[in-house]
């Protein structure tokens, strides 16, 4: 298997593994794959009071194209809105990284990863915001 | 061929013993780690193979990272396919330890240094990988991955 030099400098010089803690309200965590696939990425986004992306951290078990496509996307998000973040497609993630077709599904996964991050804030806020409706008394200032 | 078979009827006893020996080293240096699984039997078993799976780590980016090392995933007859090894499925590895596997062999010429060598970059590169792993980091939080609901397609 020949990888790509990208590929081989994000797995080499992964951007942002980590993790943020998941019951901040501010963090979107997405976890998406299965170890019976072969590839397991955690997604994590954390957003701030105007809707964009300040940090995102990845965690990821599975090869180099894998891994390349977290530690990219995780790169890609910062800066943007939510809404902007929703736009990046596995195609460009697969373009940038010149993945071969055997390797496309990687980055098929960090778009999921990140779809699903995306969900788990907005459903976080939501939340959060209906609670607030019910219980005014309670909202902080 | 004949000259082939002459110096292996000479030297094979002999060869065999060192070899099962750098195995040997090999394997007590690696599965000091945890979560480290010998794939197979070790005594019905030629000398020179060894096959463990790296719980929590992949194998295709375990062996991008031991590049130094010539070694090969799942099992002699998958190593280039995507697919988990049929061998060690049938030895009653679940998929994910089947992902997570790799196959090493000593040959004639490895020397002792190599070996250890072989370990250090190992224990390095795993725990490397593993400090980028959502399962080691669910096993290191206690969580018991077999009862995780994943969204495979």
């Amino acid at each position: 298997m020949s990888y790509s030099q990208k590929v081989v400098d994000h797995y080499e010089n992964p951007r942002n593994v980590g993790s943020f803690d998941r019951n901040d309200a501010s963090v979107g965590t997405g976890m998406v794959g299965a170890p019976a696939c072969g590839d397991v990425m955690k997604l994590q986004i954390r957003v701030n009071e105007n809707g964009v992306i300040q940090d995102a951290r990845f965690k990821t078990y599975g090869c180099g194209s894998a891994i390349a496509s977290s530690s990219l996307i995780t790169e890609w998000v910062k800066g943007k809105t939510l809404d902007q973040a929703m736009q990046i497609r596995n195609t460009h993630i697969a373009e940038e990284l010149a993945l071969p077709p055997v390797k496309i599904h990687c980055s098929i996964l960090a778009e999921d990863a990140i779809k699903a991050a995306i969900a788990d804030y907005r459903s976080k806020s939501e939340e959060a915001v209906g609670a607030a409706q019910q219980h005014p008394a309670n909202v902080a200032a | 061929m004949g000259e082939a078979f002459r110096i292996a009827k000479e030297d094979m006893s002999s060869d065999n013993e060192r070899i099962r020996g750098l195995r040997d080293r090999l394997m007590a240096g690696l599965t000091e780690m945890p979560e480290v699984y010998v794939n197979g039997d070790m005594h019905r078993r030629v000398p020179h193979n060894l096959n463990l799976s790296f719980n929590f780590v992949e194998g295709e980016s375990l062996i991008m990272a031991i590049k130094e090392v010539a070694v090969s995933s799942g099992s002699a007859c998958t190593s280039s396919s995507l697919e988990p090894s049929y061998v060690l499925r049938a030895l009653g590895r679940s998929d994910e330890l089947a992902h997570s596997s790799i196959r090493f062999t000593v040959g004639r010429f490895t020397t002792r240094e190599e070996i250890d060598y072989t370990i250090d970059l190992l224990r390095s590169k795993v725990n490397r990988l593993r400090e980028m792993s959502p399962l080691w980091e669910m096993h290191s939080e206690g969580i018991d991955l077999s009862t995780v609901q994943w969204t495979a397609h």
